[in-house]
C-alpha cells in the first residue's frame, strides 16, 4: 500500500454530516480545481475547497473577512485511551487582538508531558501582537514521534460567537504531507450558533492508519505535515488558518 | 456487486445518529457527556452555548449535542431540532422544587414537529445524591406514561459515578437503529 491510499483510510476523523472522503471522491474526478482558479472567485465555497487535492500556497481569504466576531478560544488534543491531555492552548481571556486564532507564530508546541505548563507560556506570548498580518492565522505544532502511534484522539475546539446569531457555520480541515499526500479531512457543520455563546466541539476519532515509511518520513521532515482550516458561514469562506506540524520533538 | 457497493455506502452514511441532549440548567448534561467520553469532570461550568461530541460507539457514528439549559437559552433549543434521531432528557433527580418546570419543558418539546420521530431517553441523573427521587417517581411527575408519540425509556444514572450512562446510551442507539437501520 502506498502512502496515499493509507492516508485515505476510512476511519477518519469526521463524524460529521459527510465523510469527507465520500463527498470528495465523486467531485474530485470531475472537477479538481486549482488554487489559482479559486483565488479569482468572489468568494470560496465548501465545494471549492473539497475539490482541492493539495495544501494551499496562499490564504484563500483575507484576514479581514472575519466580520462575524467568531473567536477561537481554546484548542485541545487528548489521548482517549489514557485520557491524557497532549496539547492545550488557550487564548488569554482579556485579549483584544483581532486575530481569529489562538496563537502566534513560533508558538509551540508541546508533547505528551508538557501540556499544562504550555498553557501559561502561551498566554504570555500571545500578548505580543506581531506585525505580520498572517501571524494570527498560522501556527506551528511540535509533537514527539509517539504522537503518530496514538490510537484514539479527541480534538476539541472552543469558540465564541459575537453579537449576532450564525445560521450555518461549517468547518473543513484538510491535512497533507508534502503538499499533496492526503492524511485526513474533517468536515463538520455546526449549523446554528447562539449570539454571544461559547461553544465546544470534540471530535473523537481513530488516528489514520499510516504506513511505517510515511510515518518515518513525517518524523524526518519537520513541518512538511501541514493543514488548512477553512471556516464557512452560509457557505462562504470567512476564515482560513494554516498549521504546520513536526513530530521529532523529544 | 455494484448494487451492493451502493447499498453499503448508503448504510454507512446512515449509521450516523444525531442525539440532542436537553434539560434544565444544572441537570448534569455536560457532566454526562464528558463522563461518557472518559473526560475529567472536576471543573464544569454552565454551558453558554453548545458542547458537541462526535464519536464512534458500537459501529455507529454519534453526534451528540448538549445545549445549555438556562432559561435564557431555552428559546434557542429549537434551532437544534432538525434531523434529531434521539432526544436525551436529563433530569436532576435531587431538584424536587423544579420538577414541575422540568415536566413542562419536556412536554413542550414533545409537541415539536421536528422532534416527532425522535426516540426519547430520560436520564434520572444525580442518583448518587441522598434523597434523589427514584425513576418511578420522576416518571409520575413527568407523566411519561402519557407519551404515545415517541418511544421512551427512563433510566436512573449518576454522571459522577458513571453508573448507567453506557446502558442509557445503548438503549437510545438500539432503539434508533431498530427504527431506522432496518437493513441491518
Amino acid at each position: 500500500m502506498n502512502a496515499v491510499s493509507n492516508g485515505q483510510n476510512e476511519n477518519m476523523a469526521c463524524s460529521s454530516v459527510n465523510m469527507a472522503n465520500d463527498t470528495g471522491s465523486s467531485r474530485k474526478e470531475n472537477s479538481i480545481v486549482t488554487e489559482e482558479e479559486l483565488l479569482k472567485k468572489p468568494y470560496i465555497t465548501p465545494e471549492d475547497v473539497l475539490g482541492l487535492n493539495h495544501i494551499t500556497k496562499n490564504y484563500l481569504c483575507s484576514p479581514d473577512a472575519n466580520v462575524y466576531e467568531i473567536e477561537f478560544l481554546r484548542f485541545k488534543i487528548r489521548d482517549i485511551d489514557s485520557n491524557t491531555v497532549l496539547f492545550e492552548i488557550a487564548k488569554p481571556s482579556n485579549s483584544t487582538g483581532s486575530g481569529s486564532t489562538l496563537s502566534s507564530q513560533n508558538k509551540p508546541e508541546s508533547h505528551e508531558s508538557q501540556s499544562d505548563t504550555n498553557l501559561n507560556n502561551n498566554d504570555s506570548q500571545t500578548n505580543n501582537i506581531p506585525k505580520d498580518p498572517n501571524t494570527g492565522r498560522f501556527v506551528r505544532y511540535q509533537f514527539t514521534p509517539k504522537f503518530l502511534n496514538l490510537k484514539n484522539i479527541g480534538a476539541t475546539i472552543t469558540f465564541s460567537i459575537g453579537n449576532f446569531e450564525i445560521n450555518n457555520f461549517r468547518m473543513i480541515e484538510k491535512h497533507y504531507f508534502r503538499d499533496s499526500v492526503h492524511l485526513k479531512t474533517f468536515d463538520f457543520n455546526f449549523g446554528y450558533c447562539i449570539p454571544n455563546s461559547i461553544n465546544t466541539c470534540e471530535h473523537i476519532y481513530v488516528f489514520p492508519n499510516l504506513s511505517k515509511t510515511l510515518t518515518q518520513d513525517m518524523i524526518d521532515n519537520p513541518f512538511l505535515t501541514k493543514s488548512d482550516s477553512f471556516y464557512f458561514i452560509n457557505n462562504k469562506l470567512f476564515m482560513h488558518n494554516k498549521a504546520e506540524y513536526s513530530y521529532n520533538g523529544v | 456487486m455494484g448494487f451492493l457497493t451502493v447499498l453499503k455506502k448508503t448504510k454507512q452514511k446512515e449509521k450516523e445518529m444525531r442525539l440532542l441532549m436537553l434539560g434544565l440548567d444544572n441537570a448534569g448534561k455536560t457532566t454526562i457527556l464528558k463522563r461518557f467520553n472518559g473526560e475529567d469532570i472536576t471543573e464544569i461550568s454552565p454551558t453558554l452555548g453548545f458542547n458537541i461530541k462526535t464519536l464512534e460507539h458500537r459501529g455507529f457514528k454519534l453526534n451528540i449535542w448538549d445545549v445549555g439549559g438556562q432559561k435564557s437559552l431555552r428559546s434557542y433549543w429549537r434551532n437544534y431540532f432538525e434531523s434529531t434521531d434521539g432526544l436525551i432528557w436529563v433530569v436532576d433527580s435531587a431538584d424536587k422544587r423544579r420538577l414541575e418546570d422540568c415536566a413542562h419543558e419536556l412536554h413542550e418539546l414533545l409537541q415539536e414537529e421536528r422532534l416527532a420521530g425522535a426516540t426519547l431517553l430520560v436520564f434520572a441523573n444525580k442518583q448518587d445524591i441522598d434523597g434523589a427521587l427514584k425513576p418511578e417517581d420522576i416518571k409520575e411527575v413527568l407523566e411519561l406514561d402519557k407519551i404515545k408519540t415517541h418511544h421512551w425509556y427512563i433510566i436512573k444514572c449518576s454522571a459522577v459515578t458513571g453508573d448507567n450512562l453506557v446502558e442509557g446510551m445503548d438503549w437510545v442507539v438500539n432503539d434508533i437503529s431498530a427504527r431506522i437501520f432496518t437493513l441491518d
